[in-house]
């Protein structure tokens, strides 16, 4: 199969790779663009290992085809903030010991962001954040802490606004 | 007692040392590692489950373009393998014995072209008669999994048999005669599935062969030294010339202790002479990665009027699928679980690890804990209701306490069993069992180990006054060993972002028996401990001999050595150490001393007394569906003795995280099995938690102090996950009058039970 | 694997390419599901068509009546759309609980009808708002009731060079209410063991004016329960004719025995939760009036 060129709009830069058109983004962002803290496990959309923002919102980056992307927003875990710049999200999750093993924590993060900005300005009741997260399954913390750190952070994002 | 804040660092709730690296995505794992010129390997399964295989033409798989190598057992050294029995070799020699058992591998360019090429390999078999149930694999004249098993090496203490791996026997008493006296005799029967352990990152390995023939491997198992020891067996090479790196872990639970596919990536390797990755898929973890036994409890319990318990005697079948794996330890760890943290005067326990033509089974946290307290547990509540005790009561009445021995006729201090009943009960409001229609709640105890094995580290001060731990130990997500460097810190007097850990490469760091078994903070942190004692007095020889003092009159604290008036910055020390004396790097080590137990009780178990036990009680509120059966969790206990809660956030983490997978094998986890094969090989299918199927966990910490442990800290890990099916499975009953003896419990077993289908439903 | 894909910017232009290509092509909505079919090498399409280039497809909009969702309106939309909270409730409480956020903000109406899995979670709130999907194909377009589309598993009643354009049902009288219900081993992520569907519109004695029932994952395709409904049509909705309406689903439905629960199982939440459903409708009815 010959080798098709996309270019890619990954966390604000610019990125002209060559796909097959079988490529789905997963492997487009840990294959070629290197960028492995996305995730992979089950590849069937159960998981959310994968998760990624397309045009701001949490999808499976292991179901959708890179092809579909041409002209999206991506965002992965790279893009949400840097060890000397947190999110919010990130300075919560570390405060509360949300990631264990870490494996699905960018992931998660990345569907708590989606949620979040999709409901802005609120600190979202905790069975409401259980079920924003619901798609991305943690086997280490029973989610308990993911769900504080997420509402923390809900509540900081509004005071900083 | 309360959370000791005495220390600086230990009893802390401190974040992780690794958590800025995880959340920011730029913490590496196993299936991360990519290395140049690397192939894509895939492996060749068999598609039935008891065969010989007559054939293997992999012609048409080598002639693909991009193909780089295909090997089957004929190219590779007849070398067997196995933790207890070596059973194993690493693509089936002659005979498959389960579906999808790796009978040839392929590297290739890419993982589609790897792919191409396995569905390129012909086989052909010649069908033997299978077995599927482990108590028809007992019975007379069935089919032998395992012809030459007297051929195999094991470890001494199992006794084996045909498809017996392995017969564990604890005996104390006389248990006919005691039954005979009793004033109540009850037999019940328990059975669990085969559970996965569910690590989120799928088993993952990279191999490279290096010039001088060595070889290195990326793993992201659990025991990098068992990893190493298992390769020189398969690869017959000396350990010195294979290097295990473990980068980062995405979970293990257990389940990534064995070797999973190191051997096929170096294997390959070898063959294609260039780097070779595997990732498993999750079809292939789901039914050929190593899931948490089976399980058939047979337990009979004798007591008197009063509840008082007299005699016991149970029967544990562990299903270990086609190899033997964890299951001889996992049959015999079920006799202590089986006996329970209760005084019993008469023991008779038979633990049975037996083949069937299954997929080989591993550990899942905690091994046998959950089987066997499911049976014990659940029988204590029936046994309550029926001599019309409450269920607290019965257990207060038979719990062991501080002077009593254990089933192995240990001595038992620092038991706690009590206080967690007590404090899990009053949390859970147990004096209103049944609160309403539909609704009640569960109590379980229980007990477990923390497992020995010893433990060695390296701590390096380096010259800004930081130290770094060298352990074999892998953070597998536990935080564990952000706990031992807690201790570290401690014991330093540095602050704990002063501690780094290094990477874990078997060339450079000391062995440790590894992160499995609720020893990594407690073991580790001990030899950190010992390590930072030698490096306190070399400090203080230093500085004494700088500041003309006795060593004895050097204090070591908040980053300084003090003599008097004079005082030296920890760092300024190691700088000028690395200047006159080649640094300062202390070694430390730790075994756990063999407890000591009555030996004429026990036969062939390879665990006889269990090292620091801790004590747990669960409790759970419940509500069932009375018309479609389903179990809502709605509030739920934890009482854990953890010694010393070396970090209080950590461990709530561990009991939260360890409940969420007890939930699961309680409610909705199997592997469902027709024929030997897996039905529902895929997380479409089984089914996880999600955040919407856990409830909040109350987590009580009781700090009952042991002997052994860093700052008298137990085990921690493994206990959360033991008690929840029966807890469950309790408070299901006191909600709907329904008792589930076969796990999971389903909401279709339930409602099935509450409309009177049971006999179809236990038959099921 | 391996497929070309195609990005038509217009219904003909992929309608065309549908018939050049076939039968080796496959249209591509979210994708969420095709992907994993082929995948798991169930499909193996050499061509993918495409559909989200061509506009007007996704959204939600009312027209003479009726309400009318294109084919690529995602799951999420649905969810949230603010038609869907009310009277219109079931749709919303269908696409909430497919999949993850993940899958929801991808995986589209559309792709969930011409799968037509028994268990699709879309399927049963459609047909008992008696839906009609509009295909476009080389002769134009035609307009087919969704309960004769849905053919078995997998099966439709569209043609390979036909598109599925929209999705369109006629709007309740004020008094009707709906409802959804999903049964599964856990709270989310779940593909149905079994889930039901119900439309009740009371008339102005406060009878049934209008009881329509669909039931998913027991059958080959999602059904309707017209026993049941019959037996509701002029009664009091009371718990009576809902448990006998239970019944009838329960008996009329077909349900297969697999790896999520058996077939008496599946029966025994039928019974359960149609007159749960039904209730649910009725509370929403009082709670309006």
């Amino acid at each position: 199969m010959s080798k098709i060129p996309l270019p890619l709009q990954v966390n604000g830069d610019t990125h002209d790779v060559l796909i097959e058109p079988h490529w789905t983004l997963l492997h487009v962002l840990r294959g070629p663009l290197g960028l492995t803290g996305t995730k992979e496990n089950c590849l069937e959309a159960e998981c959310g290992v994968c998760t990624v923002l397309l045009d701001g919102k949490a999808v499976n980056s292991c179901v959708l085809l890179a092809v579909l992307c041409r002209g999206r927003d991506i965002r992965t875990i790279e893009g949400l903030g840097r060890p000397d710049q947190l999110h919010p999200l990130q300075q919560a999750f570390i405060e509360f010991g949300a990631a264990q093993c870490g494996y699905c924590t960018p992931g998660m993060l990345l569907a708590a962001k989606s949620y979040l900005d999709e409901h802005p300005n609120q600190v979202p009741e905790p069975d409401a954040v259980r079920e924003a997260i619901a798609g991305t399954l943690c086997r280490c913390t029973g989610y308990q802490k993911i769900v504080d750190a997420i509402r923390v952070a809900a509540a900081r994002m509004q005071e900083s606004v | 007692m309360a959370l000791s804040n005495r220390f600086a660092v230990v009893g802390h709730r401190l974040p992780r040392l690794d958590s800025p690296a995880k959340v920011t995505g730029l913490q590496t794992y196993g299936t991360d590692v990519v290395l140049p010129g690397m192939l894509y390997g895939k492996l060749f399964r068999s598609p039935v489950p008891h065969a010989s295989i007559r054939r293997v033409d992999v012609r048409a798989a080598l002639a693909i373009s991009g193909v780089r190598a295909v090997i089957t057992a004929a190219d590779i050294p007849r070398a067997w393998y196995g933790p207890a029995v070596k059973d194993m070799t690493a693509l089936a020699a002659g005979r498959v014995r389960y579906i999808n058992e790796p009978i040839a591998a392929v590297a290739a360019t890419s993982l589609e072209i790897a792919e191409q090429a396995v569905a390129a390999i012909e086989a052909e078999f010649d069908p033997l008669p299978a077995v599927f149930d482990p108590e028809a694999a007992l019975a007379p004249g069935a089919p032998l999994i395992h012809p030459d098993w007297a051929e195999y090496t094991a470890l001494p203490v199992l006794s084996r048999g045909g498809n017996v791996a392995s017969h564990s026997r604890i005996h104390h008493g006389d248990v006919e005669a005691a039954f005979s006296a009793c004033f109540r005799v009850y037999e019940h029967h328990f059975t669990t599935p085969s559970v996965h352990a569910g690590y989120t990152e799928p088993r993952a390995a990279t191999a490279r062969w290096e010039g001088d023939g060595s070889l290195t491997v990326w793993s992201n198992g659990q025991l990098p030294y068992e990893v190493q020891a298992t390769l020189a067996d398969i690869l017959q090479l000396p350990v010195s010339r294979i290097r295990v790196l473990v980068p980062g872990i995405g979970g293990g639970f257990g389940g990534k202790l064995r070797i999973s596919l190191e051997h096929h990536a170096a294997l390959l390797a070898r063959a294609a002479g260039r780097p070779v990755k595997i990732i498993s898929t999750c079809e292939e973890e789901f039914t050929a990665a190593h899931p948490r036994q089976a399980s058939i409890v047979t337990l009979r319990t004798g007591v008197a009027r009063d509840g008082t318990l007299l005699a016991k005697q149970a029967r544990v079948i562990m299903d270990c699928g086609a190899y033997a794996g964890s299951g001889p330890g996992t049959a015999a760890v079920a006799l202590q679980i089986v006996a329970g943290p209760y005084r019993t005067p008469n023991l008779q326990l038979e633990g049975l690890a037996v083949y069937t033509n299954k997929v080989p089974s591993g550990s899942f946290r905690a091994t046998a804990g959950p089987m066997g307290n499911f049976a014990v547990e659940s029988q204590m509540d029936i046994i309550a209701d029926d001599l019309g005790i409450d269920p607290l009561e019965l257990r207060l009445r038979n719990v062991v306490r501080d002077g009593d021995t254990g089933p192995s006729g240990e001595p038992l201090s620092a038991v706690s069993v009590e206080e967690c009943l007590r404090k899990a009960a009053q949390a859970i409001g147990w004096h209103e069992r049944r609160p309403a229609p539909g609704r009640g709640k569960g109590i379980a105890c229980g007990w477990w180990m923390t497992t020995g094995g010893s433990s060695g580290v390296y701590v390096k001060l380096n010259a800004d006054g930081t130290a770094t731990l060298g352990s074999g130990a892998v953070e597998l997500g536990t935080g564990a060993l952000t706990g031992a460097c807690q201790v570290l810190a401690e014991t330093l007097g540095l602050p704990l972002d002063a501690i780094r850990v290094s990477a874990v490469d078997t060339e450079a760091v000391p062995y440790d028996y590894g992160a499995q078994g609720s020893r990594t903070a407690f073991s580790v942190g001990n030899a950190a401990r010992a390590a930072a004692a030698t490096l306190r007095d070399r400090i203080a020889a230093f500085v004494a001999d700088r500041f003309g003092v006795a060593p004895e009159q050097v204090t070591i604290a908040d980053g300084y050595a003090i003599a008097g008036t004079d005082r030296m910055r920890i760092g300024e020390v190691a700088r000028l150490v690395q200047l006159a004396g080649g640094g300062l790097i202390g070694h430390g080590t730790f075994i756990a001393p063999p407890p000591p137990h009555d030996s004429s009780r026990i036969s062939n178990h390879p665990l006889p007394a269990w090292n620091t036990p801790s004590f747990h009680a669960h409790a759970a509120e419940v509500s069932v569906d009375s018309e479609t059966g389903e179990v809502s969790v709605e509030r739920y206990v934890v009482a854990q003795d953890v010694g010393f809660a070396i970090n209080p956030a950590g461990i709530e983490g561990q009991i939260e995280g360890g409940v969420a997978q007890g939930l699961g094998q309680a409610l909705s986890e199997e592997l469902v099995f027709h024929e030997g094969r897996v039905l529902n090989a895929n997380l479409t299918d089984y089914k996880m938690p999600t955040a919407m199927d856990v409830p909040r966990i109350d987590s009580i910490l009781v700090e009952r102090a042991s002997e052994a442990g860093p700052f008298g800290a137990k085990g921690v890990g493994e206990p959360p996950c033991i008690e929840p099916l029966a807890t469950v499975a309790n408070a299901v009953a006191a909600a709907s009058g329904v008792r589930i003896t076969r796990a999971p419990i389903t909401a279709e077993k339930v409602l099935r039970h509450i409309s009177g289908q049971t006999s179809r439903c236990d038959s099921a | 694997m391996a497929f070309q894909v195609h990005h038509p910017e217009s219904v003909e232009r992929a309608i065309g390419l549908a018939g050049e290509l076939a039968p080796d092509a496959s249209f591509l909505a979210g994708g969420t599901d095709l992907i994993i079919q082929i995948n798991r090498k169930r499909r193996a399409p050499r061509h993918l068509i495409a559909l989200g280039g061509i506009g007007g497809l996704a959204g939600i909009e009312w027209r003479d009546g009726e309400c009318v969702l294109g084919a690529l309106t995602t799951h999420k939309t649905i969810e949230r759309c603010a038609d869907f909270q009310g009277q219109l409730a079931a749709l919303a409480e269908a696409a909430r609980v497919v999949g993850g956020h993940q899958v929801r903000n991808i995986a589209t109406i559309g792709g969930n009808i011409v799968n037509a899995s028994p268990a699709a979670d879309l399927l049963p709130p459609l047909l008992a708002l008696d839906a009609a999907v509009e295909l476009a194909g080389p002769q134009g377009t035609r307009r087919v009731p969704i309960a004769q589309f849905l053919r078995g598993p997998g099966s439709t009643d569209r043609a390979d060079n036909e598109i599925l354009l929209r999705i369109a049902f006629p709007g309740l009288s004020d008094s009707g209410a709906t409802a959804f219900l999903k049964a599964g081993r856990r709270r989310a992520m779940e593909i149905s063991v079994v889930s039901v569907a119900a439309v009740l519109d009371l008339d102005a004695n406060r009878r049934c004016r209008t009881a329509r029932i669909a039931l998913g994952a027991v059958g080959p395709v999602a059904m309707r329960a017209p026993a049941a409904e019959r037996v509701l049509q002029g009664r009091e909705p009371a718990e009576a004719a809902f448990a006998e309406a239970g019944r009838l689903a329960a008996e009329a439905c077909a349900p297969i025995s697999d790896v999520r629960a058996s077939a008496e199982y599946r029966r025994m939440l039928i019974q359960a939760l149609v007159p749960r459903a039904l209730r649910h409708c009725l509370q929403r009815i009082e709670a309006r009036s």
